[in-house]
């Protein structure tokens, strides 16, 4: 269930918004030419489909039936229909396949152009955008939105097209061929599409009745398996089959439910074909009888007729699908009209060629929510090559900083420079260049180790192996069982997090910016990885400003500053030995986190916590 | 006969991916032991199908009339025949039996698919009922999606296979072998020529619809790794923008893009085929019926009626020639299915299965460990070694490194996994001669990850007592310390807890998993570091509240904070599996250098050169 127990109100689209209909027309546009080709090709399809019959007619009406030709006449004549039968039944399958592919390709190709454009727009959306959007609502508009919408691309272009035109077609036909027979056949459109909306709005509901149940049933089952030696320890096992079984009769109880609506009216157009077949043969054949009409008409109209009755069923399963497709356009259409609240400056400032890396906060003040500040006035100054430590309990706004150097957010007054030059006023790929940061989470590429380390900083193999060898990660390299061409991620090999957090240290280092942010891992990790780690940091910061959110009690230390942060203000600052001899904040801070437990499994450290 | 539409298979793009365990199929039962899994729903509904395929079938015949209504109609017609009051006569025949054909298709379309629901449902209350006797080892090796796969995709797949499935077979053969039968009537060559395509277009459908349920799988991966690469996108949305990697996923995120363009394409080759064979056969068909028939009506040996119900008798064919090859896939993949449920049915836990004798429980039990060894697999190295230990009335602590074995020993002492004779001893006896449930209702137990329903706060504490009052819910959740937070929530203790209800830290719900231990009231506490994610002054308080309330019974504590442990009884130190050494605090720190090093790393500060 891959929804990530995000259940969106199925509500339908309006049909009528013609914004969203224009919406999905421009992106239909660069298609223009295959689209042309398939309404051509549905055009011919409708045709021959339609001529089919009409042969049939000639053969048996031409030549059959005419008794006044020649017996060798009436033969040849049959043949030679028969040879134009068979050449249309080709055809029409020949470009049935044809158009079936070209739609799906059109449908997919535009799919993807608009899975893209959303793609691009959501990596552009600032970051106060994804605190307030789930991930699995994202995730939703970028998969399973386009992957509704494009449902309806084929089902509307291939069934509503394709099967309007032929109704329409078989309507002309048979109105050329007798007007009152084709008059009596008309009356059943009104009655059929009456019948293939309330089926559509019933089915609707029924299947949504169904739906939540069995997303009911089937968090339960999870539940269940997930915490079966609680249900047996707490000796509930009879309870829970008792309400697993309530929960299966309601799913039972709504199936059999939607199994009446269908049993209904699934045999409705089947019946209603009937009614016609029977009101024709009694009309048609009184016309014979008074020799208004020839007999291979009335067989080509019943036979017409037949295929009329297709198309409604068809349009009826299709209509609910449309409206889903809808609602699923205007969400996405929705997404792409936010706007980020954080962009590149009209006209940025150049990127200095050589960074010195100092660093300056001036009387920050922000806050996530502007009623309620995190920071207050806050300044600091780092000077080029210094390694500053923060450390704070959680909530004392470290991470804030970090979100406002990188301008992952807007400080509501007050300016960040990097040597001297206003962040905002650069370009922000420019900023995020000079700026390197190892995060808490590590994204892992579905690729090799090597690839997962380069990413997008164009270094070659041969730099990799340098800066790990220079920086002793090689050792963590060495362990993996294909070296840096070890695949990761899923379906790879799976790393510790003490690995992860290596990988992470080895793409900083290949981008070797001039400021390095480190929001260092609460997780525990192997002491072998530590050791490494040790060493990495050690060389990340030489000749760098460094800017540390420290957990651990040995990084703190090889740090040249520690700035001690509570409710969004530095009360404390020095070095480690000062700031123990002088008591107060961070020696509760370091002898809390002490006596906390700091067993050889447990995490690091809880109170310097995330 | 059945709606065209279900031959869209029922692997819709939507369903989850399914397939991962199709590859590890186990091995394969034979026929009749599959069809006992169906067995007990055939018996008991028999009459219910009996009335099912009566309905069918009626349907069919009745069905295979209208053609030779309309037959009389023309043949009448073309020799003038006919008169304007047997026309009409003819029409209300149709009518009528239009309605009957309306009518029953509603009965048999109730009666079989019901019971194909009614089937589904009876499997998977039994797969759920079997779940709940297995043990742990069991759900080691089955993970939760594989199980879940069983009870949604399998069972769906059986379900189609003895419903639409079912109605397909019957109405596939009985349709095609009555309207044969009918064409044979007319004319035996004539029939037997029309029907050459039909054959191929039953292999063709076959040969096709198993190819593109293999695609849709196919899609179904590519569209996963679509899925997985957004959620990472966005989940690590910080990184990618401090990185400025936008381009660069936005350029992996194509490739992708493409492959599942690609493989739809591969989807839509096959779709692109499989409708249309089914026309081109009916056509070629009717071609040959045109040639052929039309010469014979030419040459006198057929009358025009015939030739006409002819056709229609042919068009006829074209669904039932396709539900064949349908049908066969259908019910293959049922048969997997089947097979795998089978295979889940008759796994049996490890643990002896002995009936409760409602014995009356212990007041004061004890546990005895004699010369324990155990491994969670045979071959792995072992996690416990050579074990005496007898776990009796007081507070006992349990401490030692990661994988020593202390979790285990909890875990056993639950009867989680099994041991062997003569190892482990409850009041004296062999545990494997005692009934599961009796050794366990002794026993409260909180787990290192707390494990919450999607329920209410208080419904989730009396997990284990549904009846305690709402008195005795609010003790107990005083006791974990919890009580006061509960009240502070918007719905108080009726909170839901999950998705849709509120979200606790690691904290809150270690405390909660307590309190449910504590309403409880069982003679023995077992917390397998249960309170691990608690601040310690927390801890304390929580801790003296248990020292009153258990006074006499056994409790078991599995920390790594040194503190903690000082207030125990008894410390027990594991180390790889064996016992290092048991006793006070005062005494462990003299006598153990394991201890004493975890003594020293946590309550000293720090020597320098340690950092």
């Amino acid at each position: 269930m891959r929804n990530f127990g995000y259940d969106e109100d199925k509500r339908g689209g309006s049909l009528s918004d013609f914004r969203i209909w224009g919406r999905i027309l421009r992106y239909s546009i660069h298609h223009w030419l295959a689209l042309a080709g398939a309404v051509t090709l549905s055009l011919f399809i409708t045709g021959g489909t339609l001529t089919l019959p009409t042969l049939l007619q000639q053969g048996i009406d031409g030549f059959i039936t005419a008794g006044n030709l020649e017996d060798t006449a009436r033969l040849a004549g049959l043949t030679r229909t028969s040879l134009w039968y068979g050449l249309l039944v080709l055809l029409v399958f020949a470009t049935t396949f044809v158009q079936t592919v070209l739609l799906e390709w059109i449908g997919q190709s535009i799919m993807h152009r608009i899975r893209q454009d959303l793609f691009t727009h959501i990596l552009r959306l600032d970051l106060q955008f994804f605190s307030t959007h789930p991930t699995g609502r994202l995730v939703t508009r970028l998969t399973n939105d386009i992957q509704n919408m494009h449902e309806m691309f084929t089902s509307v272009m291939v069934t509503l097209f394709n099967e309007l035109v032929r109704m329409l077609g078989i309507l002309i036909l048979l109105y050329l061929m007798n007007v009152k027979l084709a008059l009596l056949l008309t009356i059943f459109v009104p009655i059929s599409a009456l019948v293939t909306t309330l089926f559509a709005r019933l089915a609707r509901a029924c299947f949504r009745a169904i739906r939540s149940q069995l997303v009911l049933l089937n968090n339960f089952l999870q539940e269940a398996i997930t915490g079966m030696a609680i249900l047996q320890l707490f000796s509930r096992e009879e309870k829970s089959r008792r309400e697993f079984e309530d929960l299966s009769r309601g799913y039972l109880e709504r199936t059999l439910s939607q199994i009446r609506l269908f049993g209904t009216f699934m045999p409705i157009t089947e019946f209603m074909s009937s009614l016609a077949t029977a009101m024709i043969l009694w009309y048609g054949g009184g016309e014979i009888l008074q020799s208004r009409l020839s007999l291979g008409e009335l067989v080509a109209f019943i036979s017409y007729m037949r295929l009329f009755f297709q198309p409604l069923r068809e349009l009826s399963q299709k209509y609910s699908i449309v409206q889903s497709a809808m609602a699923s356009a205007e969400r996405i259409f929705q997404l792409l009209d936010t706007a980020s609240r954080i962009a590149d400056p009209a006209r940025p400032l150049a990127k200095p060629a050589t960074v010195r890396g100092e660093l300056h906060f001036d009387r920050i003040r922000f806050g996530y929510n502007p009623q309620t500040p995190v920071i207050h006035d806050l300044s600091l100054t780092l000077r080029p090559g210094q390694a500053v430590a923060l450390v704070g309990t959680t909530g004392s706004g470290k991470t804030t900083l970090v979100n406002l150097l990188l301008r992952f957010y807007e400080a509501q007054s007050g300016t960040i420079t990097i040597d001297g030059l206003d962040i905002s006023h650069l370009a922000l790929a420019d900023l995020r260049s000079m700026v390197g940061v190892v995060l808490q989470d590590v994204l892992i590429l579905q690729d090799s180790l090597l690839a997962n380390i380069v990413m997008n900083s164009g270094r070659s193999r041969k730099d990799v192996e340098s800066i790990l060898s220079r920086t002793g990660m090689n050792r963590f390299v060495r362990r993996l069982p294909h070296g840096l061409d070890t695949m990761i991620g899923e379906g790879g090999h799976e790393l510790s997090s003490g690995e992860k957090q290596l990988l992470a240290f080895a793409r900083v280092l290949c981008r070797d910016p001039a400021v390095l942010v480190l929001d260092e891992a609460t997780a525990a990790i192997d002491t072998e990885s530590e050791n490494i780690l040790e060493e990495a940091l050690d060389d990340s910061f030489r000749g760098r400003t460094s800017l540390v959110i420290a957990h651990r009690l040995s990084t703190i230390r090889r740090a040249d500053h520690i700035i001690a942060m509570q409710h969004g203000r530095i009360v404390q600052q020095g070095s480690h030995d000062e700031l123990m001899a002088t008591g107060g904040y961070y020696a509760d801070l370091v002898a809390m986190d002490r006596s906390n437990g700091n067993g050889e499994d447990t995490a690091s450290s809880r109170l310097f916590g995330p | 006969m059945p709606p065209r539409a279900l031959f869209v298979l029922p692997l819709s793009v939507h369903t989850p991916p399914s397939d991962a365990s199709a590859d590890t199929s186990p091995k394969r039962a034979s026929l009749p032991e599959l069809i006992d899994l169906l067995r007990p729903s055939f018996g008991r509904y028999r009459w219910q199908l009996v009335g099912g395929f009566v309905a069918l079938i009626i349907v069919d015949f009745l069905q295979l009339v209208i053609p030779r209504v309309l037959k009389h109609g023309v043949d009448g017609l073309a020799d003038s025949s006919i008169s304007h009051a047997s026309l009409l006569g003819l029409a209300a025949l149709i009518v009528a039996i239009a309605i009957a054909v309306a009518g029953l298709r509603f009965v048999w379309r109730y009666l079989i698919i019901g019971f194909s629901r009614l089937l589904e449902q009876n499997l998977r209350n039994r797969i759920f009922s079997h779940l709940l006797r297995m043990d742990a080892p069991f759900f080691e090796k089955h993970t939760p999606g594989d199980l879940m796969a069983h009870s949604s995709n399998d069972l769906a797949a059986v379900q189609m296979a003895c419903g639409m499935g079912m109605v397909a077979a019957a109405d596939a053969l009985v349709m095609s072998l009555a309207t044969i039968a009918f064409m044979l009537h007319i004319h035996v060559q004539l029939t037997l020529l029309a029907l050459l395509p039909m054959p191929f277009l039953a292999w063709f459908t076959r040969s096709l619809s198993g190819r593109l349920h293999h695609r849709f799988n196919t899609v179904q991966e590519q569209f996963s790794l679509l899925t997985e690469f957004s959620r990472s996108t966005v989940v690590s949305i910080r990184l990618i923008k401090a990185y400025t990697m936008e381009l660069f996923q936005t350029d992996r995120f194509d490739r992708l893009g493409r492959r599942y363009v690609r493989s739809n394409l591969g989807v839509a080759y096959i779709q692109g085929l499989i409708t249309p064979i089914a026309t081109l056969a009916g056509n070629l068909g009717m071609l040959i019926i045109l040639l052929v028939g039309g010469r014979l009506v030419i040459a006198g040996t057929l009358t025009m009626g015939d030739f006409v119900a002819f056709i229609s008798y042919l068009a006829m064919l074209v669904w039932p020639m396709m539900a064949i090859g349908w049908v066969a896939n259908i019910v293959q993949r049922g048969l997997t299915s089947l097979n795998r449920i089978h295979h889940l049915l008759g796994c049996r836990a490890t643990l002896p299965d002995i009936a409760d004798n409602g014995e009356p429980p212990l007041d004061h039990p004890s546990f005895s460990l004699r010369g324990l060894h155990f491994a969670y697999a045979p071959g792995l190295s072992p996690a416990l070694v050579d074990i005496d230990l007898k776990i009796g009335p007081g507070i006992h602590g349990i401490t030692g490194r990661t994988g020593s074995g202390k979790s285990t020993i909890c875990r056993l002492l639950a009867r989680l996994y099994p041991v062997a004779d003569g190892q482990l001893f409850f009041g004296g006896r062999d545990v494997n001669a005692l009934p599961l449930s009796y050794v366990r209702n002794h026993i409260a137990y909180v787990g290192q990850e707390p494990v919450l329903f999607s329920d209410t706060i208080a419904a989730n504490i009396a997990l284990g007592r549904p009846e305690a009052t709402e008195q005795e819910i609010i003790a107990a959740a005083a006791s974990a310390a919890i009580d006061e937070e509960i009240r502070e929530l918007p719905d108080g203790y009726a909170s839901l807890i999950g998705e849709r209800g509120v979200k606790l830290s690691g904290g809150q719900r270690q405390r909660l998993a307590l309190a449910r231990a504590l309403l409880c009231d069982r003679p023995v506490l077992v917390i397998d570091d249960g309170l691990s994610a608690v601040d310690v002054a927390t801890e304390h308080e929580v801790f003296a509240g248990l020292r009153q309330r258990f006074a006499g019974k056994t409790v078991l504590i599995v920390s790594n904070r040194i503190k903690m442990l000082s207030l125990t009884d008894r410390i027990i130190v594991l180390d790889e599996g064996r016992i290092a050494c048991t006793g006070g605090h005062e005494e462990l720190l003299a006598a153990s250098s394991l201890y004493r090093s975890m003594y020293e790393k946590q309550m000293r500060p720090q020597a320098e050169e340690a950092l």
